[in-house]
């Protein structure tokens, strides 16, 4: 069963749209900015989303915000109703932040007098990614959000899928979302994992990631359902691999074994060899232990030939949201027959013997690969795939 | 999809004969804590003992870890031991997938003293790592060595529902050959102030699932429980996880999932199978968003045991049939019943694994 790509919607540092996002890559822009005072008295580069998101909302998370940007975005390319209602639909989104009940305000004024203000308990507990965008767009499947870290949307694509499959749903609002936020730059901070400067993913001189916020939406399809009702979409999820290094909380497998049963089983499940895939969209954080890792493990698979981008230097890492936005961006690459260059990457790393590309570059294969690695040994690799 | 074996953690004990003698001994009182802001400035709770997270051969590796972690750890790790496939399954084709409501919300919050009290910069990175929700999974994958896919997934109402969803597609995909799958959640000191401010207290300890009522109350719980998920009956296993919701013939038991967590629980009412005796053991594990484990862990022991556990508040004010410890007719299914704080019902339903099969 073939799982169509239908509907894309992107908001990141990079755009607030597909087709914004496409121009920004085009020109090499990278919209990078300091951290202000209302997120963090820390001084690091960060991508932040401008525009329309920098009004605060008692009621909605910024997450959530961005989220249902992505989302009317992504069901207006599907040619779909905001109001699905009636329809099999199933809600798969991935995050972080909007996890966790992390006020700042709430949890000092606790400390302070025992006492708390409890709107922001109402206001996250209404905010559950999934279920707020199942409420939203009257979705009655399966719903559920993915806490997997930095892997998360992109596992929630992969879990979208096998609803499909397995014939729970008959479409899927998978992605995820995450925003820049004063607890996660204090925690990676304290991990000394930032780079002062803008990221440089892969680059031999890189000094670490930069912190970014966004969503991506992808609306899935079985073939069948999307031609029923009209779409013409071609693009599709071929396969989706998924594996645990079992090593160590923060740090990834130095041999990569997780990250390689994950890529290999999402080209088994697609029923293609590794030469197949046209290019791959990294998870590239430009820390020194990712990059070094995973391109090893990219080299191991696909030879040392392949080209390799990470769009971070665009977006920096969204957390929850890279799995998806990077998706999304492969999708893109795919339907468009270009990749653009992999941002703040100049200098080959004579540890990572893959082909980091260094300018915007042709592609012409059928297949392409995300991967995604995350906190706690997740590993994630999607192919998505277009027609021939 | 079979339940190979299981494991708890509750504020009741550790391990399947804890769970027995709980289920045997029925309701005792909760422990009384203070918070602040509450009308008596004290809250009914099921804490877990910490006594119970003590385990230096199962939490060797997880001995940085919070308690949410232990939790998690000690269950999943049991589950994985009581199914006694521990040394025959392959390892990477093990998966793992936590459900958690409200995630380790202790260790955000200890993270949050470290930048309240030391500022942004002098953080402690071991409180930040714990503090992500897929910690405990990642430290059951460690403990366990489980290198097939591991997921952690959240839903205020319904996260072990979408767990067990999730586990059955990854069986009947051939993605892994079995999985562990369970939930987790814990009551940390900010929790027992929200609840004690959003939620009503039960003034005599005494959860009522039965009572089907508009203001219901709740004694805050926590705890963890696991399954061993695998695509076949095994000798040591409990009962089958039936796809669909189709009301299957025979013996059947339904679990009311009403711990006093809803606004209003008056929706509990439509939900009872006429003629199908109930019962409901929040009384036992206490209020928990992701109380349905618990609920499937008894199901599926009463399933294997062939034995009906009495529930422990019996307040009946709709006189409904209740389950009967002196029924020794089969008892061949269970129907674990939860309502969200919407009105909107999901069902588990357990099948007994057939004689001469297990």
């Amino acid at each position: 069963m073939k799982i169509l790509i239908t509907g894309m919607g992107v908001v990141s540092a990079a755009g607030l749209s597909v087709v914004e996002t496409l121009d920004g890559f085009a020109a090499g822009r990278r919209n990078i900015s300091r951290t202000t005072p209302e997120i963090s008295p820390l001084d690091y580069p960060v991508f932040a989303v401008a525009g329309p998101f920098c009004r605060p909302d008692p009621s909605r998370s910024r997450t959530l915000q961005l989220l249902f940007h992505a989302l009317d975005e992504a069901l207006s390319s599907a040619r779909l109703p905001s109001d699905l209602t009636g329809l099999r639909v199933g809600v798969c989104l991935g995050t972080t932040v909007a996890s966790q009940l992390n006020d700042m305000e709430f949890y000092a004024a606790y400390r302070k007098t025992g006492m708390a203000p409890l709107e922001p308990v109402e206001t996250f507990l209404k905010g559950n990614l999934a279920e707020a965008v199942a409420r939203r767009v009257g979705a009655e499947g399966p719903c559920v959000t993915i806490v997997n870290a930095c892997s998360s949307s992109a596992d929630a694509i992969g879990v979208g899928l096998g609803w499909i499959r397995n014939g729970m749903c008959d479409l899927v609002i998978a992605g995820g979302g995450d925003e820049l936020s004063r607890i996660p730059i204090c925690g990676f901070g304290s991990l000394s994992v930032f780079s002062r400067e803008p990221c440089r993913p892969y680059d031999r001189d890189r000094q670490g990631l930069n912190l970014g916020e966004g969503a991506g939406v992808l609306i899935l399809e079985a073939e069948t359902t999307a031609r029923r009702r009209g779409s013409a979409a071609s693009l599709f999820i071929a396969g989706y691999g998924a594996a645990c290094d079992a090593h160590h909380l923060t740090a990834p497998r130095p041999d990569g074994a997780g990250l390689e049963t994950a890529i290999r089983e999402s080209l088994a499940q697609a029923g293609i060899p590794a030469p197949e895939i046209a290019f791959v969209n990294a998870h590239g954080t430009a820390t020194r232990d990712n990059d070094k890792v995973e391109g090893t493990v990219l080299a191991r698979v696909f030879g040392g030939d392949i080209k390799v981008l990470s769009t971070k230097g665009y977006t920096g890492h969204t957390l929850g949201a890279a799995g998806a936005l990077e998706a999304a961006f492969t999708a893109l690459a795919l339907r468009d027959g270009w990749i653009p260059a992999s941002a703040g990457y100049e200098t080959r790393d004579e540890e990572i013997p893959v082909g980091v590309v260094r300018e915007r570059t042709p592609v012409s294969g059928r297949f392409a690969l995300s991967t995604s690695l995350a906190f706690g040994g997740n590993n994630a690799a999607l192919v998505i795939g277009r027609p021939e | 999809m079979n339940i190979a074996g299981m494991g708890l953690v509750t504020a009741r004990g550790r391990g399947i004969p804890a769970l027995e003698k709980a289920l045997e001994q029925g309701w005792v009182p909760p422990l009384e804590v203070e918070v602040k802001g509450t009308p008596s400035g004290r809250l009914p709770v099921y804490a877990v003992a910490p006594e119970t997270l003590i385990d230096k051969t199962v939490l060797v590796k997880a001995r940085r870890a919070d308690r949410f972690t232990r939790m998690a750890v000690l269950a999943a790790s049991d589950a994985l031991a009581d199914s006694g496939l521990g040394d025959t399954l392959d390892k990477s084709r093990l998966g793992v997938i936590v459900a958690t409501a409200l995630g380790p919300h202790a260790t955000t919050f200890s993270f949050l003293d470290g930048i309240l009290d030391f500022g942004d910069a002098a953080v402690s990175p071991t409180a930040f790592s714990h503090s992500v929700h897929n910690a405990a999974a990642s430290y059951i994958a460690m403990t366990l060595e489980a290198r097939g896919p591991t997921l952690t997934v959240t839903h205020f109402h319904f996260a072990f529902h979408q767990a067990i969803l999730l586990a059955q597609t990854w069986l009947a995909d051939g993605r892994c050959d079995a999985v562990l799958v369970g939930s987790v959640d814990e009551l940390g000191a900010v929790l027992q102030h929200v609840c004690g401010r959003m939620l009503a207290a039960a003034a005599d300890g005494r959860i009522k699932p039965f009572a089907f009522s508009s203001a219901p109350e709740s004694v805050p719980g926590e705890g963890s429980a696991f399954f061993l998920m695998t695509r076949a009956v095994t000798g040591s296993g409990y009962a089958t996880i039936l796809h669909g919701g189709a009301a299957p013939a025979g013996g059947t038991l339904q679990i009311l999932d009403a711990c006093g967590f809803a606004k209003d629980e008056t929706g509990y009412g439509t939900t009872v199978r006429p003629g199908v005796p109930v019962t409901g053991y929040a009384p036992v594990f206490g209020s928990l968003l992701s109380g349905t484990a618990f609920h499937v862990a008894a199901g599926a022991l009463m399933l294997k045991q062939q034995k009906r556990y009495a529930a422990p508040v019996q307040d009946n004010p709709h006189g409904l049939p209740l389950g009967d410890p002196n029924d020794l007719t089969p008892l061949d299914h269970v129907l674990c019943t939860r309502m969200d704080w919407g009105g909107r019902v999901q069902e588990l339903w357990l099948a007994r694994i057939p004689v001469g099969r297990a």
